[in-house]
C-alpha cells in the first residue's frame, strides 16, 4: 500500500457516493410515480445530505460522536475493498469474509452511538436491527460458502471473473438459481427495505436507531446509508450477476437490481421482527442449504 | 533449567502467598501478582529451551512448542487477573487460601502442559481441578462448585481409565510411546479416542458437558472468572489436541467411514462442537447476568476451538490455535471489565445497570475492544482466527460446521452488544452518579490486554509463526505467511492493510465531522420521549429482555439440564432406597441382612 492507493481509494469513494446518491434520487422519483406523485428532483438527495451536514446539532456525550465517526469510517473502509467494476483501489483485498466482517465495524459503531444517546427507542431499534442481521446473514453466508468451495477462491473479483467466462449463461444466478433467489431476498434484508424494515419503523418506534440524530450526525448517517447500500448491492452484482468487465456494465446491472428491489419494497407490507426471523430460517435458509448441498455433494452447476 | 524453576517456584510461591496473607491480606494478594508476573518473565526467557527435558522428583517433563504456547496463554491470563485479587481480599471468607490456590493452580497448569508421561499429566490435571474446585465456592454459590467438580470428575475418571488402558496395551506411560500401538488397531484406537478426550470435552464445556460453565463462571469470585474462562477451559483444548495430534487419530481411523473426508469418529465430535456453538450462542443471547452471558459465549467459542483442532489441517487448526489465545485474552478482558463494574456497583445483573461509560470510560473501552475481538470483527485478533477457521471449513466443504460457525459469528454480535448497550450505554441511574472509575491497579491489566488484542489483530505474524512450528511438529502443513499477508488456499488476508484502510476511512469521517458546525452538549434525559414527561432515568432505559421478540422464538426449548436434574433426582431416590433397606434403626433388619450375607458367603464358599 502506498500513497497512490489511498488517492485512488478516495476517488472511488467519491464515485460510489455520487453514483449511489443519484440513484437514490432517481428511485425517489420512481417510487413517487408508483404512488401517482410527481416526486422530488433527482438531485434532491444531495441537497438533503448537504443541508443536514450544515445544520447545528445536539450531542449526548463522546460515545455518541465517536460512534458516528467509527460507523462512517468503517463503512467507507468496507466500500474501499469493494471492486468498482474492474477497478480496485487496494489489490488482493476483496475477500468476501473480510468485507462481511469489516462491514460489521460500521454497524457496531452505529449501534453504539445510537444506544449512547440514552433513548430507549434507539436501543429497541438496534436490538431489532441485530436480530434482522442474524436472520438474513446466515442464508446468504451459506450460499457464499458453497460458491467459495466450488471455485476455490473467496475474492469477489475472482468469483465475478469466473462467471464472465461463459457469457450471460455463466452468471451464478443462472447456474445456481436457488442461491440467486436466496441472495436477492437476503439483499432486501441487508438494505432494510420492506418487508424487513421493522428496525427503523418511524411510526412505531420513532425511527429506532435514528431517533436522536440531527445536523452533522444525521448528515453523516445519510452518507453511511449511501455507502452501505453501495457495498451490499455490489456484493450481489459481483457474486451472482457477473460483476462488471467495464465500469459501465457494472453500473447498469447495479442500477437495475437496486431499482427492482426498491419497486418490490414499495408494494409489500412490513414483517414483525420475529416473523422476519422465522421466514428467513424457513424459506431462504432451507433453499441455501439445498443449494450448498447440491454444489458440495452433487457438484451441480460447478463444472 | 528455566522451567523446573518455574514450576517449583509456583508451588513455593503458593505457600509464600499463604503465609504472607496470614500477616497482611493485601500483601498476600500482591505476592500473587509478583509470582505470576515472574512466571510470565521466566516463560518468555525460556523460549530457547524448547526441546529440552527435565525431571522434578519422579516426574518427567519435556518442553514442547505447543506446551510452551499453552503455558504462555495460561500464565498471561493468570498474571493479568492477579492485579484484581487485592480488591477482593476483604470479600472472601478464606482470602489466604484463595491466594494459595491461585498460584497452586497456576503451577499445576504449567506442569500439565510440559508433562512427558501420562501419570504426570494426570497428577497436574487433578491439582488444577482440585484447587479451582475450592476457589469456585468462595464466590456466590456452593452448588456451582459441586456441579463443576462432578462434571470435571466424569472427565478425569474417563481419562484416567484411558491412561490405564494405554499402559496395559503398550506397557509404557510415556506420552509418545503409549499411543504408538494404536496406529494399527482402529477399534482400540476408537475406544481410547473417545475415553481419553472426555476430560477435554468436559473442560472446554462441549455439549452436553457445558452446564458447569455458566454456573461456575457466573458464581465464582469475580477475580477468578477470567481465569476459569480465559485459562482453565483451554486445558481441555490441550487434551483434545493430544487425542487427535499425538494419538494420530487420522492415521488410526484410516479405514473408517468418512464424511467429506473426515473419519466418522472425529466428525461425531465435530457435530458436538457445532451444537455447542449454536447452543452457547442462543443461551448467551437471553442471559440477564453479564458473567453468565460471557460464560455461555465461552461455550460457543469452545466449539470453534474444538472443531479447528479436530480438523488437524493447515488453516482451521492454525485458526483454532490462535483463537485459543485470542479468546483467552478477550474473554479475560471482558470478565475483568465486568469485575470492575461489580466492584463499584455490587451487581452483575444487566437490567440493574446502565450508563457506566459516563463513570468508567476506560473500563468501557476495554469491554468494547474485548467484544469486538470476541465477535471476530477486524481489526482485532479474534477476526484473524475466525477468518482462518472459516476459510479452513470452506476449503474442506464442511457445510454444517460452517452453518454453525456463521450462526455463532453473527449471533455473537447480538450477545456481546447486550451488555455494551445496557450496562455501559443508556441511562445512568441516579444512584450510580457518584461512582468512581476503576482503581489504578485495575487499569494496568486492562490497558495491557487492550493493547495485546489490537496488536495481534494487526500484526499476527509472531503468533502464527509459533503456530506454524506447532503444526510442523504435529506433522501437518504450517500456515503460510508472506510479509503481513496470511495466505490461505482460497483467499489472502493482509491484516496490516485492513487496519490501514480502516484508519483511512476513520480519518475521512473524522475530517467531515470536525469540519461541520460544533454540536451542543445535552443531558441523557434530554431526548425524544413521544411528548411524555419522564423524570426517572432508570425507567427510561432499555435493559431487560433486550432481544425479547427473538428470545420468544425459542423460549420453550428442550434442555439437557432438565434431563440431568431428573437423573440426579432418580439417583437421590435410589440412595434413599438403599438407605431405607440397609441403614435401618430397627435391630431386626440389621440381623436379617447379617444373616443373609453370612449365608451367601458360606454357601458361596461351599459351592467353590
Amino acid at each position: 500500500m502506498n500513497l497512490m492507493n489511498f488517492v485512488y481509494a478516495f476517488l472511488l469513494l467519491l464515485a460510489a457516493f455520487v453514483f449511489q446518491t443519484t440513484l437514490t434520487g432517481i428511485n425517489r422519483k420512481v417510487v413517487a410515480r408508483l404512488q401517482r406523485r410527481r416526486g422530488p428532483r433527482f438531485y434532491q438527495q444531495f441537497i438533503d445530505i448537504f443541508k443536514a451536514l450544515s445544520k447545528g446539532s445536539t450531542t449526548h456525550g463522546w460515545v455518541f460522536d465517536f460512534g458516528v465517526v467509527m460507523a462512517l469510517g468503517g463503512i467507507m473502509a468496507t466500500a474501499i475493498f469493494i471492486p468498482f467494476g474492474p477497478l480496485k483501489a487496494v489489490p488482493a483485498m476483496d475477500n468476501i469474509f473480510i468485507i462481511a466482517y469489516v462491514l460489521a465495524v460500521g454497524m457496531l459503531g452505529m449501534a453504539m452511538s445510537a444506544s449512547g444517546s440514552g433513548n430507549p427507542w434507539a436501543s429497541i431499534g438496534v436490538s431489532r436491527a441485530l436480530t434482522n442481521m442474524l436472520a438474513y446473514d446466515i442464508p446468504f453466508m451459506m450460499v457464499v460458502f458453497g460458491l467459495i468451495f466450488a471455485f476455490d477462491t473467496s475474492s469477489l473479483s475472482g468469483l465475478a471473473a469466473i462467471q464472465r467466462e461463459g457469457g450471460f449463461l455463466g452468471w451464478h444466478v443462472i447456474r445456481f438459481p436457488l442461491g440467486g433467489i436466496v441472495a436477492m431476498i437476503s439483499l432486501q434484508g441487508m438494505l432494510g427495505k420492506k418487508p424487513f424494515d421493522s428496525f427503523i419503523a418511524p411510526a412505531e418506534i420513532a425511527s429506532g436507531p435514528m431517533v436522536e440524530y440531527g445536523g452533522r450526525h444525521l448528515g453523516m448517517l445519510f452518507l453511511l446509508h449511501e455507502f452501505s447500500t453501495f457495498i451490499e448491492v455490489s456484493l450481489i452484482v459481483h457474486l451472482f450477476f457477473g460483476g462488471g468487465a467495464t465500469v459501465a456494465a457494472f453500473l447498469v446491472k447495479y442500477a437495475l437490481i437496486y431499482t427492482f428491489l426498491n419497486i418490490v419494497s414499495n408494494v409489500l407490507p412490513r414483517f414483525k421482527i420475529d416473523q422476519a426471523v422465522t421466514f428467513f430460517y424457513k424459506v431462504p435458509l432451507a433453499l441455501a442449504v439445498v443449494q450448498t448441498f447440491l454444489i458440495i455433494v452433487v457438484g451441480m452447476g460447478v463444472a | 533449567m528455566t522451567f523446573d524453576i518455574l514450576i517449583v517456584l509456583m508451588f513455593l510461591g503458593a505457600v509464600t502467598a499463604y503465609l504472607v496473607s496470614k500477616a497482611d491480606l493485601k500483601a498476600g494478594a500482591y505476592a500473587t501478582v509478583l509470582f505470576s508476573l515472574g512466571a510470565l518473565v521466566l516463560l518468555l526467557l525460556g523460549r530457547g529451551e524448547i526441546g529440552s527435558e527435565f525431571t522434578i522428583l519422579f516426574m518427567g517433563f519435556e518442553v514442547t512448542t505447543i506446551g510452551w504456547y499453552f503455558s504462555g496463554v495460561m500464565v498471561l491470563v493468570y498474571a493479568m487477573t492477579a492485579f484484581f485479587n487485592s480488591y477482593w481480599m476483604d470479600k472472601m471468607i478464606y482470602p489466604g487460601s484463595y491466594n494459595f490456590l491461585y498460584l497452586f493452580s497456576l503451577g499445576g497448569t504449567v506442569g500439565l502442559f510440559f508433562a512427558k508421561d501420562l501419570i504426570t499429566l494426570f497428577i497436574f490435571w487433578e491439582i488444577v481441578v482440585w484447587s479451582s474446585t475450592f476457589i469456585v465456592p468462595m464466590g456466590k454459590s456452593r452448588r456451582a462448585a459441586v456441579v463443576y467438580y462432578t462434571i470435571s470428575t466424569i472427565g478425569s475418571m474417563a481419562t484416567l481409565y484411558g491412561i490405564m488402558l494405554l499402559h496395559r496395551i503398550s506397557g509404557t506411560l510415556d506420552i509418545q510411546g503409549a499411543f504408538a500401538p494404536l496406529k494399527n488397531d482402529p477399534v482400540l484406537a476408537t475406544v481410547i479416542f473417545f475415553i481419553f478426550i472426555m476430560a477435554g470435552l468436559t473442560k472446554i464445556g462441549i455439549f452436553p458437558f457445558h452446564i458447569w460453565l455458566p454456573l461456575a463462571h457466573g458464581s465464582a469470585p469475580h477475580t477468578f472468572s477470567p481465569v476459569l474462562s480465559g485459562g482453565l477451559v483451554k486445558m481441555g483444548a490441550f487434551i483434545a489436541y493430544m487425542s487427535v495430534g499425538i494419538l494420530p487419530a487420522y492415521e488410526a481411523f484410516k479405514g473408517s467411514l468418512t464424511v467429506m473426508g473426515i473419519p466418522i469418529q472425529i466428525y461425531a465430535l465435530m457435530i458436538l462442537g457445532a451444537v455447542s456453538i449454536v447452543l452457547g450462542t442462543l443461551m448467551a443471547i437471553k442471559q440477564d447476568d453479564a458473567k453468565k452471558l460471557i460464560a455461555y459465549s465461552s461455550v460457543a467459542n469452545g466449539g470453534y476451538i474444538l472443531i479447528g483442532i479436530l480438523l488437524m489441517d493447515q488453516l482451521a487448526f492454525a485458526g483454532s490455535m490462535m483463537h485459543l489465545f485470542n479468546h483467552a485474552i478477550a474473554s479475560a478482558a471482558a470478565f475483568l471489565a465486568i469485575a470492575v463494574v461489580a466492584h463499584r456497583t455490587g451487581t452483575t445483573k444487566i437490567s440493574e445497570l446502565g450508563g457506566m461509560i459516563h463513570r468508567m470510560p476506560l473500563t468501557y473501552l476495554t469491554y468494547l475492544i474485548a467484544i469486538i475481538s470476541l465477535a471476530g470483527i477486524p481489526p482485532m485478533g479474534g477476526f484473524v482466527s475466525k477468518w482462518l477457521i472459516i476459510q479452513g471449513l470452506a476449503d474442506q466443504g464442511l457445510m454444517f460446521m460452517a452453518l454453525a460457525a456463521f450462526f455463532g459469528s453473527i449471533g455473537s454480535f447480538l450477545y456481546v452488544f447486550r451488555p455494551l448497550a445496557a450496562v455501559f450505554l443508556g441511562q445512568l441511574a441516579p444512584r450510580h452518579e457518584e461512582l468512581a472509575s476503576a482503581p489504578l491497579l485495575m487499569k494496568i491489566p486492562m490497558t495491557i490486554l487492550m493493547v495485546l488484542i489490537l496488536f495481534f489483530g494487526v500484526l499476527p505474524g509472531w503468533i502464527l509463526g509459533i503456530i506454524g512450528q506447532i503444526q510442523v511438529a504435529a506433522g501437518i502443513e504450517p500456515v503460510m505467511m508472506s510479509g503481513n499477508s496470511i495466505l490461505a488456499v482460497n483467499g489472502v488476508l493482509n491484516t496490516l492493510n485492513v487496519f490501514m484502510v480502516f484508519g483511512f476511512g476513520f480519518l475521512i469521517a473524522l475530517v467531515i465531522f470536525m469540519l461541520m458546525q460544533k454540536s451542543r452538549r445535552v443531558g441523557l434525559m434530554d431526548t425524544y420521549t413521544s411528548a411524555e414527561f419522564i423524570y426517572t432515568p432508570e425507567l427510561y432505559h432499555y435493559g431487560s429482555a433486550f432481544y425479547a421478540p427473538f428470545e420468544r422464538l425459542y423460549a420453550r426449548h428442550p434442555s439437557v439440564e432438565d434431563f440431568l436434574m431428573a437423573l440426579a433426582y432418580k439417583g437421590h431416590e435410589a440412595g434413599l432406597m438403599v438407605n431405607a433397606l440397609f441403614f435401618s434403626h430397627k435391630p431386626g433388619v440389621t440381623v436379617f441382612w447379617i444373616t443373609v450375607i453370612v449365608a451367601v458367603v458360606t454357601l458361596g464358599g461351599v459351592g467353590l
